[in-house]
């Protein structure tokens, strides 16, 4: 891992001036008020909108409600997200030669894959808890209800998830040096998974699983798949290795 | 001592050589030519001697360091300037080399000496803080080179270092060239013929993947050399053109015109013998000489004889 504290450090600098985490904390703040903001205020607004005579019944909100639904949403169009910022991280820079420049340098590969990683992590990591603490803080103040630890639980379950999304991503990053082509092959890899995640039997060992558990941990449900918790995070492992090791034997 | 030296390497793309059997010795503190029209394996070598290709036989050393297996004592012992230097355009150009510095871990007070001594040398120091994204390509050229030697490089790769640069750019960085000589060895890439006459102790010649020909400019000057004296005289020279059938090691001795003026022109058999006696020979002659060469040929004759007739034994 030689090289990467600069490395670390580069891609950090990076996020900021590149604006990437101002977007993806804006993507998720918008994610986080629009829950509890639409649950509230969604019998009311119908109300506005119909007809006089129709009537609809609403059930009254909750706050499990609020906060499955904000999950929901970062879930999925968190899972779009990383796959954007990320698809281009190494392949950007194979195809203009910065990378050639770069690796010159005493630097290992693994460091260079993990920087970028860890970096790009932090991005969604940050945006999540500050969505997260702002969805949390609406939900508590227009609907009411207690569910700290359950919410904690699923945040770090989503987190988990969306960190698996970007190191799919970083690994077709480091094979292709079109950007469109690892992102494309990706977002590819990350829905086949979620759809095989609603499959019986082996549905249980996906990723995907996650989101489900978190939702679980929420409505009270005792379901819980450590499996899937056990194989992302070995994968997100594999990610980072295959992906040293096809920059190690590629040729730039 | 050998800075670089090849054996038998290869690669190939399918049917396609970029590179076949190089073998090659280069000696310490030396800049070493590398010669060859578009396409006929420079890069390939560059990268193959500097770990980024893997090759399909063969092996290399370069400053004592096995080339390849991630090798990183060998990238700390070298210099690269890609043929297209690239750069993050949000960073300055001295944020850049001082991130460069950091890959190399160099303590921070070295880095900052060393950032705006190559900011100097290079002569970027006026525009050191602003971003490399609105860097000319001379500039960036520049910069290239200035990354490339943080680290002070035993062995210093450039790949068509003057390729972007103006008359004047081109010049600095062939007398930049020239001063790291010095302590560095420099292997340069090119197909500009004049800078390679320019800088060049030594060249080699590449065409189509295979080593063509390695020699000393002088030696290859030399081996090329087409042996013909020219000479320019203020009086008559029949007499003396007469004399000069008489000897043997001299043929084809004739008085031709040239821009209006008579020349006597001589070939050499014998061009070391040629080379001591005949401004003797002139002396006696009583004449008084105006021009007197020795028709070397230059990197680019050589290089079009060699591209269109093969080397010659």
């Amino acid at each position: 891992m030689k090289g990467f504290a600069p490395l670390f450090k580069k891609e950090i600098r990076e996020q900021l001036k590149l604006y990437r985490l101002v977007i993806v904390l804006g993507v998720f703040l918008l994610f986080g008020l629009s829950s509890p903001l639409t649950l509230k205020y969604l019998p009311d607004l119908l109300k506005m909108a119909g007809d006089q005579g129709m009537i609809i019944q609403l059930p009254t909100p909750t706050a499990a409600q609020s906060l499955a639904s904000y999950a929901g949403d970062i879930g999925q169009i968190g899972a779009l997200v990383a796959v954007l910022v990320a698809m281009g991280c190494i392949a950007n820079e194979l195809k203009s030669g910065t990378a050639f420049i770069i690796l010159s340098k005493p630097i290992t590969r693994s460091a260079f894959v993990s920087a970028k990683l860890l970096a790009v992590s932090l991005t969604f990591l940050v945006s999540m808890v500050v969505a997260s603490l702002v969805c949390f803080a609406y939900t508590v103040w227009l609907i009411q209800g207690e569910a700290v630890l359950p919410f904690v639980g699923l945040n770090l379950l989503l987190g988990l998830f969306l960190v698996f999304c970007l190191a799919v991503t970083v690994l077709f990053s480091s094979l292709y040096k079109s950007s469109l082509a690892a992102g494309g092959i990706a977002l590819g890899v990350i829905i086949v998974q979620g759809i095989i995640s609603t499959l019986p039997v082996i549905g249980k060992y996906m990723p995907g699983k996650l989101l489900d558990w978190g939702t679980n941990l929420l409505t009270g449900g005792d379901k819980s798949y450590w499996w899937a918790l056990g194989i992302t995070i070995v994968a997100i492992g594999l990610c980072i290795y295959f992906s040293q090791r096809f920059l190690k034997n590629r040729d730039l | 001592m050998t800075a670089i030296s090849a054996k038998g390497l290869s690669k190939y793309y399918g049917p396609i050589k970029a590179l076949d059997n190089l073998s090659l010795e280069v000696p310490e503190n030396v800049v070493f030519g590398f010669l060859g029209p578009n396409g006929a394996g420079k890069t390939t070598t560059v990268k193959l001697l500097t770990g980024f290709a893997h090759p399909t036989a063969g092996e290399a050393r370069v400053a004592g360091e096995k080339v390849g297996d991630g090798n990183l004592n060998l990238q700390s012992k070298i210099g690269l300037l890609p043929d297209v230097p690239a750069f993050y355009d949000w960073m300055s150009g001295r944020e850049f080399l001082h991130f460069v510095g950091e890959l190399h871990g160099l303590m921070p007070d070295e880095i900052k000496q060393r950032t705006e001594e190559l900011l100097e040398l290079v002569e970027l120091k006026k525009a050191g803080n602003r971003r490399t994204g609105t860097f000319s390509r001379g500039m960036r050229q520049r910069l290239g080179i200035a990354q490339a030697l943080i680290n002070r490089p035993q062995v210093l790769f450039l790949d068509e270092p003057t390729s972007a640069l103006d008359p004047l750019g081109r010049r600095d960085i062939l007398n930049l060239i020239l001063r790291l000589r010095e302590n560095t060895t420099i292997f340069m890439s090119s197909h500009n013929l004049s800078d390679i006459e320019r800088v060049c102790d030594m060249v080699g010649i590449v065409d189509k993947g295979k080593l063509i020909t390695v020699s000393t400019v002088e030696a290859l000057q030399k081996k090329y050399a087409r042996s013909i004296f020219e000479m320019e005289f203020m009086e008559d020279t029949g007499s003396f053109v007469e004399s000069l059938k008489k000897i043997p090691w001299l043929v084809e001795p004739a008085i031709v015109t040239a821009n209006g003026a008579p020349i006597v022109r001589v070939r050499a058999v014998d061009i070391d013998r040629a080379r001591k006696e005949l401004p003797r020979i002139i002396s006696e002659s009583g004449l008084t000489l105006t021009r007197y060469e020795l028709a070397l040929p230059s990197i680019e004759e050589i290089f079009m004889e060699i591209m269109t007739n093969g080397d010659k034994q």
